[in-house]
């Protein structure tokens, strides 16, 4: 049986919400703190820790591509809590990239292979493909959207991943499921805090003027 | 069944308690010890009272101890049966709270490291599983004691 108590304890607890106040831990030091874990929890680690940089995704990337990459995703994660994280992000994704479609009057992209995208096709032209009761955060997204506010929008999608890995993390006390959690939603935190300029400028100030205290 | 395996059975008796609640104190100081470790690398300062808390789990073994020496002092064939049962059940009361107690300080730990105001009030689950450790550890006292030719029973 594997333990987890020394490596929970020593990650400084994360905020009560994504966009209030700095990142509690640096990348360097979380992973220094994520190599306690033994070969096959670092694996998943890993295969977490990857899928959220390919979710980074540079916009050149093809519908092709991101099929390829979610069927390999399927077929490689074993671990029930990864693979739901990582279903519930493309289905995210896959609503996103539909709906900008849509928006735009474009063809109907090449969706990934889940049961979401049957029903997107199916539903191509009505508002929001009729998933505002499954997805509540649609509305908001689509609104924000409309004002023509695309960091509003990222916020709601950030807002509802957030609150999901919370209310998840709350089943979860000192086990493994509580380490990918932390990452996962630590990947928010880093994502929205790298949009802020104005808070990346003070906080490289903050560290100059630091450095030159100690300096002197 | 055999005398000797009567015996036998006796003996297991008088030893679980200590046996059990050792088991259980491994598991929960291993608990809220690496929880300890864990939060040290977090905090600046009072070490000291992580490592407090941490060893809550210890006092199983004490209580088995006594519980073990109170049955062997006027050990009885006799008493075997009554011993067995007796021991085996508080020792496993013993071992439960044990392990509990270390889950609920290592939660204590991880409460305290982020929020160091809530100490006493987070330590408080793990006294209330200690309550019930020295209910189990009362009773089979109070209980030995009324074995025939056990613990000063007649």
């Amino acid at each position: 049986m594997e333990s987890y108590y020394t490596l929970i304890a020593s990650l400084p607890p994360l905020p009560r919400d994504f966009d209030d106040g700095p990142i509690p831990i640096t990348a360097a030091t979380l992973w220094h703190r994520l190599s306690m874990l033994g070969q096959r929890d670092r694996e998943i680690i890993q295969q977490v820790s990857d899928f959220f940089r390919w979710d980074r995704q540079p916009r050149d990337r093809s519908d092709a591509e991101i099929r390829d990459t979610h069927r390999r995703l399927v077929s490689e994660i074993r671990h029930p809590l990864v693979a739901r994280l990582v279903n519930h992000r493309i289905e995210m994704r896959t609503v996103v990239a539909a709906l900008r479609c849509q928006r735009d009057g474009l063809p109907q992209p090449e969706f990934p292979e889940l049961p979401l995208s049957v029903w997107i096709r199916r539903h191509w032209d009505e508002p929001c493909f009729r998933l505002n009761h499954r997805f509540d955060w649609l509305s908001r997204f689509c609104q924000a959207l409309d004002d023509d506010q695309p960091k509003r929008a990222q916020w709601h999608l950030f807002t509802e991943l957030w609150n999901l890995w919370c209310r998840l993390d709350d089943h979860y006390n000192f086990t493994f499921e509580s380490v990918v959690l932390y990452l996962a939603r630590w990947e928010i935190l880093h994502r929205w805090a790298s949009q802020d300029e104005q808070r990346g400028r003070q906080r490289f100030n903050d560290l100059v003027e630091d450095i030159l205290q100690t300096s002197r | 069944m055999d005398e000797s395996m009567i015996e036998m059975m006796g003996r297991v008796g008088v030893y679980a308690p200590l046996f059990l609640g050792a088991i259980g104190s491994i598991l929960g100081c291993a608990a809220g010890g690496q929880a300890a470790c864990g939060a040290m690398l977090d905090v600046e300062g009072g070490y000291g009272r992580l490592i407090g808390v941490s060893a809550l789990p210890s006092s199983q073994t004490i209580y088995g101890i006594v519980v073990m020496l109170s049955m062997n002092g006027s050990f009885q064939i006799q008493a075997a049966p009554g011993m067995f049962a007796i021991g085996v059940l508080c020792g496993l009361a013993l071992l439960f709270s044990g392990w509990f107690q270390g889950k609920c300080c290592a939660s204590a730990i991880h409460a305290t490291k982020s929020k160091p105001e809530v100490f006493g009030l987070s330590v408080a689950p793990a006294a209330i599983v200690e309550g019930f450790a020295v209910f189990a550890f009362v009773f089979a006292l109070i209980l030995a004691g009324g074995l025939p030719a056990a613990a000063g029973g007649s």
